[in-house]
C-alpha cells in the first residue's frame, strides 16, 4: 500500500517513514506545497497524510487537488491542536480523518490502518494475531474461534494493541487513544492497569496466550515474546 | 446621563438663575419708577388743588384721594411723603396708599392738603412679575428643548451612528470602516482618529495572533520530532531497564511541554475570543457524556458519584469551550477528591455545581484560578485547568464561584442566558 506523507518537518517525515515502513507501508514524502503538487500530479496513492501548515501554500488548497487527482485516496489531515477551524474545514472538504500534532506514532499507525480497513484496501475487516481474531465490522473479538465478552474500552485497547503489534505502546498513547487527550488533566494512569488485567484474564480463560507484556514502566507491548 | 439631558439641565439651571435675578431687578425698577411717577402725580394734584382753593375758595374732598382740612398753626411750605394703609370699604381690606401733604395758607388761613393714591400692592406686583418672567422662562425652555432635540437628531446623528458601529467592532474582522458622514469638523476628526485606531488594533491583533500561532507551531514541530524519535527509540528490542527509564522520563517531560504550549495557546485563543462559532449546546448531554470519560478514574479512586442533572438544558455557546469547561471542572474534582469521597454534580438551567470533599485550602480562593497555581507544587499537573475554566466563564459572561463549606470544595458556574 502506497502512502504519501506531506509534511515540512524533514526529521519528522523520516521517523514516520521508517515507522510506517516497518509496518509494511510504502512511503513517499513531499516537504513543501510544490513537491506535494508534483507528486500528486504524477502518481496515485492509497493514503495521503497531509499536514495543513505547509510552507509555500495553504494545505487546505491541496485537499482540492487531492480530491481532483487522487479521488480514491484515503486522506488523513494533520493539524495543530486547538486549530478547530482547519480541522472542521478539512473534514468538510472531504478529508477522512484528522490527527493533531504532536501525535503518537502508534496512533498514526492505528488511524492509517483503520482508514485502510474502512476503504477495504486489503479486502478485510478482520484483524488476526495467532489465535486472536477481531471483526472490526461487528466489533467482536474471538479467541480460538470463541467469542470473548469485552467491554467497549477493553475492545478498543485490544484493537489498538493488535494494530500496533510488536511495538512498544506508551501508557500515554494508549490513554489518549481510548479516553481522548482531554483526560490528561487527571495525571494518573493507574486506571489503565485494571483494563489490561481484565483483557489478559479474558484471553487466558479461553486458552489464549498472554501476549501483553509490560515494558519497564513505559507501557506495553503486544507480541509473541 | 445623556448629553442632551446634561445640556438641558445646564440650560435650565442657568436660565432659571438669570430669570430669578431679572425678576428681582424688575421688581425694584418697576416699583421705583412707579413711586416716582406717583409722587409727581400727587404733587401736581396738590398744585391743582391749591390753585382751585385760591381761585374759587372751594375745598374739594374726595376721601381718600384728596383731603383738605383747615388747621391752626403755622404754614410750613414743604411736602411730607408717607406711605399708609387705609381700609377700603369695597375690597374690605386695608390698601396701601402713598400720601403727600402740605400745609398751605390762603387768605391767612392754613389748610392741610393731603393727596393720596393707591400704591401697587406688593403681592400684585410680585404676582405680575412672576407670571411674566415665568411664562417667558417656560417658553424659552420649550424652545431650547426643541432646538436641542433637533440638534441632537441632526448634528449628533453621525456620532450616534459611529457609536453603534463601534459597538459591533470586533478585532478579528479586517476591513472595518465607519460609514457615518458628518459636516462637523469635530466628528470628522473623531471618525478619522477612530478609523486609524481600529486599523491599528486590527493589524496588531492579526500580527499577535499570527505570532502566537507561528510560535506554537514552531515549538510543536520540534516537540513532535522529539516525541517521535523517543517513541522510535523505545522500539529497540534489547533495551535495558535503566535505558528505558531514561527514555521514559524524557518522553514524559516532552509530552508535558507539549501539553503546556497547547494549553497556553488555548488560553490565549480564549482570551483573544477566537472561538466565535456559537450554537445551542445541550449541556445536560455534554455533561453526562464527559462524566463517562472519567468513569475509570472515579472507580479507581473508589469515589461515589451523585448527579442531579436536569435533562435538556441548552446554552448558547461554543461547543469546544463548553466541553473544555466541563472536562476541566470534573477533572479537577476527581483529582483533588479524597479516596472514597462523594462527588456531587448538579446541573439545572441556571447553574452547574460540582463539589468534592477535601481538606480546606490554605490560600485565598481566588488564587485557585491563577495560571500555574498548584496546591501541590510537586504534582505533575500544569496548574492551568481552573485558569481555563475562569477564562471560558469570562468569555461567556458566566460567573464562576468557589466555596468551601461542610468540608466540601464547591465550584459553581452561574449561567446567564438560556434558551430552551
Amino acid at each position: 500500500m502506497k502512502i504519501l506523507i506531506i509534511e515540512d518537518e524533514k526529521e519528522l517525515v523520516g521517523t514516520i517513514k521508517s515507522f510506517l515502513g516497518s509496518e509494511g507501508f510504502l512511503c513517499e514524502t513531499a516537504c513543501s506545497y510544490f513537491e506535494a503538487e508534483d507528486s500528486l500530479s504524477a502518481y496515485n496513492y492509497d493514503i495521503i497524510i497531509l499536514d495543513l501548515t505547509l510552507p509555500g501554500g495553504d494545505g487546505l488548497d491541496l485537499i482540492k487537488l487531492i480530491k481532483e487527482r487522487n479521488k480514491q485516496a484515503g486522506l488523513l489531515i494533520v493539524s495543530a491542536k486547538n486549530s478547530l477551524d482547519d480541522k472542521v474545514k478539512g473534514l468538510d472538504m472531504g478529508a477522512d480523518d484528522y490527527i493533531t500534532k504532536p501525535f503518537h506514532l502508534a496512533e498514526l499507525n492505528s488511524r492509517i490502518k483503520s482508514l485502510a480497513r474502512r476503504r477495504h484496501f486489503e479486502g478485510a475487516s478482520e484483524l488476526i494475531f495467532n489465535e486472536i481474531k477481531i471483526n472490526t465490522d461487528s466489533s467482536e473479538a474471538f479467541v480460538n474461534e470463541k467469542i470473548i465478552d469485552l467491554t467497549r474500552k477493553e475492545y478498543e485497547i485490544l484493537v489498538y494493541f493488535i494494530v500496533n503489534k510488536n511495538k512498544v505502546i506508551t501508557r500515554e498513547a494508549l490513554a489518549e487513544h481510548v479516553w481522548g487527550d482531554n483526560i490528561s488533566c487527571v495525571d494518573n494512569y493507574d486506571f489503565i492497569y485494571s483494563h489490561i488485567k481484565n483483557i489478559r484474564k479474558k484471553i487466558e480463560i479461553n486458552n489464549g496466550i498472554n501476549y501483553l507484556h509490560n515494558i519497564y514502566g513505559i507501557g506495553y507491548k503486544f507480541s509473541e515474546k | 446621563m445623556r448629553l442632551l439631558q446634561k445640556t438641558n439641565r445646564a440650560y435650565f439651571l442657568i436660565s432659571a438663575t438669570a430669570f430669578i435675578i431679572a425678576g428681582v431687578v424688575f421688581y425694584f425698577v418697576i416699583s421705583f419708577f412707579f413711586k416716582d411717577q406717583l409722587n409727581e402725580n400727587l404733587i401736581s394734584d396738590i398744585k391743582v388743588i391749591e390753585g382751585t382753593i385760591e381761585k374759587k375758595g372751594i375745598l374739594p374732598n374726595y376721601y381718600p384721594f384728596i383731603e383738605i382740612r383747615e388747621i391752626s398753626g403755622k404754614s410750613e411750605r414743604s411736602y411730607k411723603t408717607i406711605d399708609t394703609l387705609i381700609f377700603d370699604e369695597i375690597e374690605k381690606k386695608e390698601i396701601p396708599f402713598r400720601q403727600i401733604s402740605i400745609i398751605d395758607s390762603v387768605d391767612g388761613k392754613n389748610y392741610l392738603i393731603i393727596a393720596r393714591d393707591t400704591l401697587l400692592e406688593e403681592d400684585d406686583l410680585l404676582e405680575a412679575i412672576a407670571i411674566v418672567t415665568g411664562s417667558v422662562f417656560i417658553l424659552l425652555l420649550i424652545c431650547l428643548y426643541f432646538i436641542n432635540r433637533k440638534l441632537s437628531l441632526n448634528i449628533w446623528q453621525p456620532f450616534y451612528k459611529t457609536m453603534d458601529e463601534l459597538k459591533s467592532f470586533s478585532y478579528d474582522r479586517p476591513g472595518f470602516k465607519l460609514s457615518a458622514v458628518s459636516q462637523t469638523d469635530e466628528f470628522k476628526e473623531l471618525n478619522d482618529t477612530l478609523e486609524k485606531l481600529t486599523q491599528k488594533v486590527i493589524s496588531d491583533y492579526q500580527s499577535l495572533k499570527r505570532f502566537t500561532e507561528d510560535a506554537s507551531h514552531e515549538i510543536q514541530n520540534p516537540l513532535a520530532v522529539i516525541q517521535s524519535k523517543l517513541e522510535t527509540l523505545m522500539q529497540f528490542p534489547d533495551l535495558k531497564k535503566d535505558q528505558a527509564e531514561l527514555i521514559n522520563s524524557a518522553y514524559a517531560y516532552t509530552l508535558r511541554i507539549s501539553k503546556l504550549t497547547q494549553t497556553l495557546l488555548l488560553l490565549t485563543k480564549i482570551a483573544n475570543e477566537q472561538f466565535p462559532e456559537k450554537r445551542s449546546v445541550n449541556i445536560s448531554e455534554l455533561l453526562e457524556d464527559k462524566i463517562k470519560l472519567f468513569e475509570d478514574h472515579i472507580s479507581g479512586k473508589s469515589l461515589i458519584l451523585k448527579k442531579t442533572i436536569e435533562p435538556e438544558c441548552f446554552l448558547e455557546t461554543n461547543y469546544f469551550l463548553a466541553e473544555s469547561l466541563v472536562i476541566n471542572l470534573i477533572g479537577n474534582t476527581v483529582k483533588h477528591s479524597i479516596e472514597g469521597g462523594i462527588i456531587n454534580i448538579i446541573l439545572n438551567k441556571s447553574f452547574l455545581e460540582i463539589s468534592n470533599p477535601g481538606a480546606p485550602l490554605n490560600v485565598a480562593p481566588e488564587k485557585l484560578f491563577e495560571r500555574f497555581y498548584k496546591i501541590n507544587k510537586s504534582s505533575d499537573s500544569l496548574g492551568l485547568g481552573l485558569a481555563i475554566v475562569k477564562e471560558i466563564c469570562r468569555l461567556n459572561r458566566w460567573e464562576i464561584k468557589y466555596k468551601y463549606e461542610n468540608d466540601l470544595h464547591k465550584f459553581t458556574v452561574k449561567f446567564r442566558v438560556f434558551i430552551s
